[in-house]
């Protein structure tokens, strides 16, 4: 890896070690879970056992006969608080506990308090429901045409503009339609010498934080303290307050260590339900979930993909249609953001002239499915990709050499018409081509073991627009508190917003405080995902740094100080107050350009504030007696701007990419009428350290981002993206068999070469 | 969750064990917990009592005796892993109970826990099995001894009596001139085995093949033994063809599959696990390297 560039401070681009390391690994660090109150009660939640059918029945008394059991509530004891308990960040659908109908398996349909836990699990158990059985659909092609309607009516919250057209709609499971249209892809198919057209499904994963949510409410004075293991404090005290019909002000959120998010923890998820039985019983309440409840709460979307393209003699890429469909499952979640903000990426990072793009949100009966590290990217990777290579192999062409041709270079108009800038998609290709040797001959194995090698390219767009606030105060000793809503989850925040303030204001990294979210003390922030916090906050904690260093400035000025000489910000405090007195608070609020797309066409000439690019290959292994697997070696290469920290971002790559390798080697929620069939940690199985490549290389593509802060951007999932078709692509490579369906089994590596060797029997 | 109330019982001597056994309604044999414990949790199992067998000493040994192995059913797997006796009596139970779970469930988990749970996936069914070990059971009737053939009556359920207990495990030692291997396949190191196969062969002087046992695991609701396919064997040369014959019995072996493991994928499992354990156990055996 290069060396890279230290800032004049020496603090941004410095591999300053995790300032929270010491306080983990000594369990120290605190956590929601850890979290007790005086009066506090536990709630568990009693869930649904069918796919979808109207409530009849709840029958609560068993359980509140319990000794030590507080209350049993059901979704209609809530419309005592909250008249409409519903939630959700794109759609107002989701209830706090079932109403009228149950729409998934799982479903939470009523709650126990109690003084302990395991007595809230034990009463639990005897709450009875009887439900009239609703018909239910579960996979999301079927959801666009089924007489099964999840939601009788779509209830878009007012939040975004572009939702507005759907408020109302009645008899329809497609929660949100995006479309793209840019020049004639129907001439292009017409005219084509080659078309090709593919179909690619992904399946149903979970986020597996190694925390599982957790939420604790508590009423305080006239308002409600929530503690809680949130990626988005400032969301959830807007959407307590919207609930309650209060101004924000009285509802505090605050927010530890995460330990793991993924985007499991977004928007609002446990927080409605404590924060409406605290006020019913006037007391602290919390729910912390079981790793098993997880799977009923928020999932990745599993995915359909049909990719069609039109390619000249030549190998380039003249048009491309895409058609996606999301399985959202009953609530809509952050579904429908995912649909649009990735679906415009649907086409991959190539030059294409002619593109048509559908992709559909839709609602299904399955646990509902949100953001998980990429924001539904790795599934329309894994299609084009994989697409990308068989286009290839058809036409004879290296992989490598047809991305060449095609990709998506500085200065041309990507599929919206944003021209592209600072995007190194082709430093990514030539990185990952350079360290597998692709032009060097390949050991390819023999007799049962065979070998393989793949690579996959890809992008993601920031999500836009959105902001981000900071305030920087300096003690009259010079020292810096920062206060911001971001949340270290795992991925260092803390660490990387110190550097850059440090680095502004001429202070040591190791000597920042980071005030973690507390919404009465911590300024807005849009949320921790995405990748965005590098480029909005550290923009913000740069603006706000600048901000107190300016006031600095001219508070020396002010003392006598000649403009531009040397100060110590202490004697300023001395000077000017007489003794250790007096702060400076700097803010700084940050919201990048950003150009709508177009209703109709989806076009706009700024659709995002910075790309995120990267790619993986692998080289693998395959037993063809058995279909087992194994990948030899992993390689990583992301454009990520400058580094603000080169340690933490490589483990940020791997760690991406491992948690991406885990969904296309092992994971998948199987279902059974819509009854998860894995729902444990016995039988989902997650890649543990006996499962990982043995050798890993982590890249950092020489580019910078000119309008990030000190030339960086995000960096938390660009290794995710190319992990599954680098794979599928190398097993083609291996044994000439084509897979179209994660997860990448042994069993469907076997069964494809037995289909091979039939066919090939009959030829 | 957490495991429903239950009562603790942690008798000194087999006797007492026995006896409470006897006597307490719906009560469980706790030996090592490392899969009765989570059950309980997962609530698939609520016993109102269990009886911890781990602080009777007897019950923890590793003993040499004139026909081979004398194991009490509660030595852990650990132990059985680190044991040179165990190496050098009984090569087949060494390579065998390292892929047992993972080092930390072995330190807890017991032999005789592995083979009264019979979880159709667990290695040590499949090497008691393939090594036609005796079973020493202690009950309020008195001692008897079971061949381990006839210890599975059903899915996850041993051939043991109320009150009854396994103490012991009797394995005869590896006669001269033989060589074993067990083999299994799996998603991740450490899981249980959605196939496994054990195989041992004696060779004769004449280079022919005097004894062969060949056991699968995973195929059924307990070990299966491949009759036909050993007497194929025996007499026979050994050679890559005899290796392709019981592979390819192994694979027309009835066979149960599930939703994730279909039986024809486990059946061309269980074929290519017998060929290649065939052939590894030959060459251990001191045979040509090249079969």
């Amino acid at each position: 890896m290069k060396h890279h560039d230290i800032m004049p401070a020496g603090q941004v681009g410095r591999s300053v070690p995790r300032l929270e390391g010491r306080q983990k690994v000594t369990g120290r660090a605190a956590y929601t879970h850890n979290l007790v109150l005086p009066g506090m009660l536990h709630a568990k939640v009693f869930r649904s056992t069918i796919p979808h059918g109207r409530i009849l029945s709840i029958d609560t008394s068993a359980a509140a006969a319990v000794e030590g059991v507080h209350r049993v509530v059901t979704g209609e004891d809530l419309r005592a608080i909250v008249a409409e308990p519903y939630f959700g960040p794109a759609f107002h659908d989701q209830p706090a506990l079932a109403l009228d109908k149950v729409r998934h398996i799982g479903e939470p349909v009523a709650v126990v308090l109690a003084e302990d836990p395991y007595i809230a699990a034990e009463a639990a158990r005897l709450i009875v429901a009887t439900y009239e059985e609703l018909d239910a659909v579960f996979d999301e092609v079927e959801a666009m045409t089924s007489s099964a309607i999840v939601h009788d009516v779509l209830k878009p919250a007012g939040t975004f503009p572009d939702l507005k057209h759907l408020v109302g709609k009645r008899d329809t499971n497609i929660a949100l339609d995006y479309q793209l249209r840019r020049g004639d892809v129907d001439a292009a198919f017409a005219s084509a010498d080659h078309v090709y057209e593919h179909e690619f499904k992904s399946q149903q994963v979970m986020h597996t934080p190694l925390e599982p949510m957790v939420s604790l409410a508590a009423p305080d004075g006239d308002g409600l303290l929530i503690h809680t293991a949130s990626q988005s404090p400032s969301f959830v005290r807007i959407e307590i307050a919207r609930l309650l019909g209060w101004p924000e002000n009285r509802v505090r959120v605050k927010v530890p260590y995460l330990g793991g998010g993924f985007g499991a923890k977004l928007y609002i998820k446990l927080e409605a339900l404590v924060a409406i039985l605290a006020l019913m019983v006037k007391r602290p309440v919390k729910l912390s979930l079981t790793m098993e409840e997880q799977f009923f709460t928020i999932t990745k979307h599993a995915c359909t993909f049909r990719i069609k393209s039109a390619v000249s003699s030549e190998g380039r890429v003249t048009g491309r249609r895409c058609e996606v469909y999301w399985n959202g499952g009953a609530y809509a979640d952050i579904g429908p953001r995912v649909t649009q903000k990735s679906g415009f990426t649907a086409p991959g990072p190539y030059d294409i002239e002619n593109v048509s793009i559908d992709s559909y949100a839709l609602y299904t009966n399955r646990p509902p499915a949100g953001a998980l590290r990429g924001f539904g990217i790795p599934q329309l990777v894994w299609a084009y990709e994989s697409h990308s290579d068989m286009i290839a192999r058809d036409l004879g062409l290296d992989p490598v050499e047809f991305r060449r041709k095609n990709i998506l270079r500085e200065g041309r108009p990507h599929a919206t018409g944003t021209l592209m800038h600072d995007a190194e998609i082709e430093g990514v290709l030539e990185k990952i081509a350079e360290r597998m040797n692709w032009s060097a001959p390949f050991d390819r194995g023999e007799g049962h073991i065979k070998r393989g090698r793949g690579i996959a390219i890809a992008f993601k767009a920031s999500i836009s627009p959105t902001t981000s606030v900071a305030i920087v105060t300096i003690a009259a000793d010079g020292c810096a508190s920062l206060a911001i809503s971001t949340v270290d989850m795992g991925q260092a925040s803390d660490t990387a917003m110190a550097q850059i303030l440090a680095e502004v204001l001429g202070l040591a990294t190791e000597d920042i405080k980071v005030i973690h979210p507390d919404t009465d003390v911590t300024p807005y922030d849009m949320a921790t995902l995405g990748s965005r916090s590098t480029f909005h906050m550290g923009h913000a904690v740069r603006l706000a740094g600048e901000h107190a260093r300016r006031q600095l400035d001219e508070l020396a000025v002010s003392l006598g100080y000649a403009p531009g000489a040397a100060y110590a910000p202490r004697d300023l405090f001395k000077k000017k107050y007489g003794m250790q007195a007096g702060n400076i608070v700097g803010v700084g609020s940050y919201i990048p350009d950003y150009t709508s797309p177009a209703p109709k066409t989806g076009l706009s000439d700024n659709i995002t504030p910075f790309w995120m690019i990267g790619g993986t290959g692998v080289e693998i292994e395959i037993d063809t007696q058995t279909g087992a697997i194994k990948v030899l070696k992993l390689i990583n290469a992301a454009d990520l701007g400058l580094p603000l920290n080169p340690k933490i971002v490589e483990t940020q790559l791997s760690g991406a990419a491992l948690m991406q390798y885990g969904f296309t080697l092992f994971e998948n929620m199987l279902f059974d009428e819509g009854q998860l069939t894995n729902g444990s940690l016995a039988d989902y199985k997650i890649p543990g350290l006996n499962d990982i490549p043995p050798v890993i290389e982590n890249h950092i593509v020489d580019a910078r981002q000119t309008t990030g802060p000190f030339g960086a951007k995000g960096v938390g999932e660009s290794a995710t993206f190319g992990v599954s078709p680098a794979i599928a692509n190398a097993i083609h490579d291996a044994v000439g068999v084509r897979l179209t369906e994660l997860p990448l089994t042994p069993e469907s590596i076997f069964n494809a070469l037995r289909a091979a060797k039939s066919q090939a029997g009959k030829a | 969750m957490k495991a429903p109330p239950f009562h603790y019982h942690a008798p000194d001597d087999l006797a007492s064990a026995v006896a409470l056994l006897a006597t307490l309604e719906n009560a469980r044999v706790l030996a090592g917990g490392q899969s009765l414990m989570p059950m309980m949790n997962l609530r698939l199992a609520g016993p109102d009592h269990l009886i911890d067998l781990g602080r009777i000493a007897d019950l923890r040994r590793i003993e040499e005796t004139p026909q081979g192995l004398r194991i009490g059913a509660m030595t852990t797997q650990r132990a059985l892993e680190k044991s040179d006796l165990v190496r050098r009596l009984c090569p087949l139970l060494a390579e065998a109970v390292a892929l047992v779970g993972h080092q930390q469930t072995r330190n807890r988990g017991t032999l005789g826990g592995s083979l009264c749970h019979l979880d159709p996936g667990a290695e040590l069914p499949v090497v008691a099995a393939a090594l036609d070990a005796v079973l020493h059971v202690a009950g309020p009737a008195g001692a008897r001894r079971i061949a381990f053939r006839d210890f599975p009556l059903d899915y996850l359920t041993p051939s043991l009596a109320p009150g009854e207990v396994l103490t012991h495990v009797d394995i005869a030692r590896a006669p001269a001139n033989s060589g074993a291997a067990f083999l299994e396949f799996n998603r991740r190191p450490a899981d249980f085995a959605i196939v496994s196969a054990a195989a041992t062969l004696t060779l004769g002087v004449d280079g022919r093949i005097t004894q062969a046992a060949i056991a699968l695991g995973g195929v059924s609701h307990a070990p299966v033994r491949l009759a036909q396919a050993e007497a194929g064997l025996i007499g026979a040369r050994a050679s890559v063809s005899a290796w392709e014959s019981a592979a390819h019995l192994a694979a027309q072996s009835p066979c149960d599959g599930d939703e994730l493991y279909p039986a024809d994928y486990r059946q061309e499992l269980s074929g290519v696990l017998v060929r290649r354990a065939l052939a590894i156990a030959c060459q251990r055996a001191g045979g040509a390297a090249h079969v």
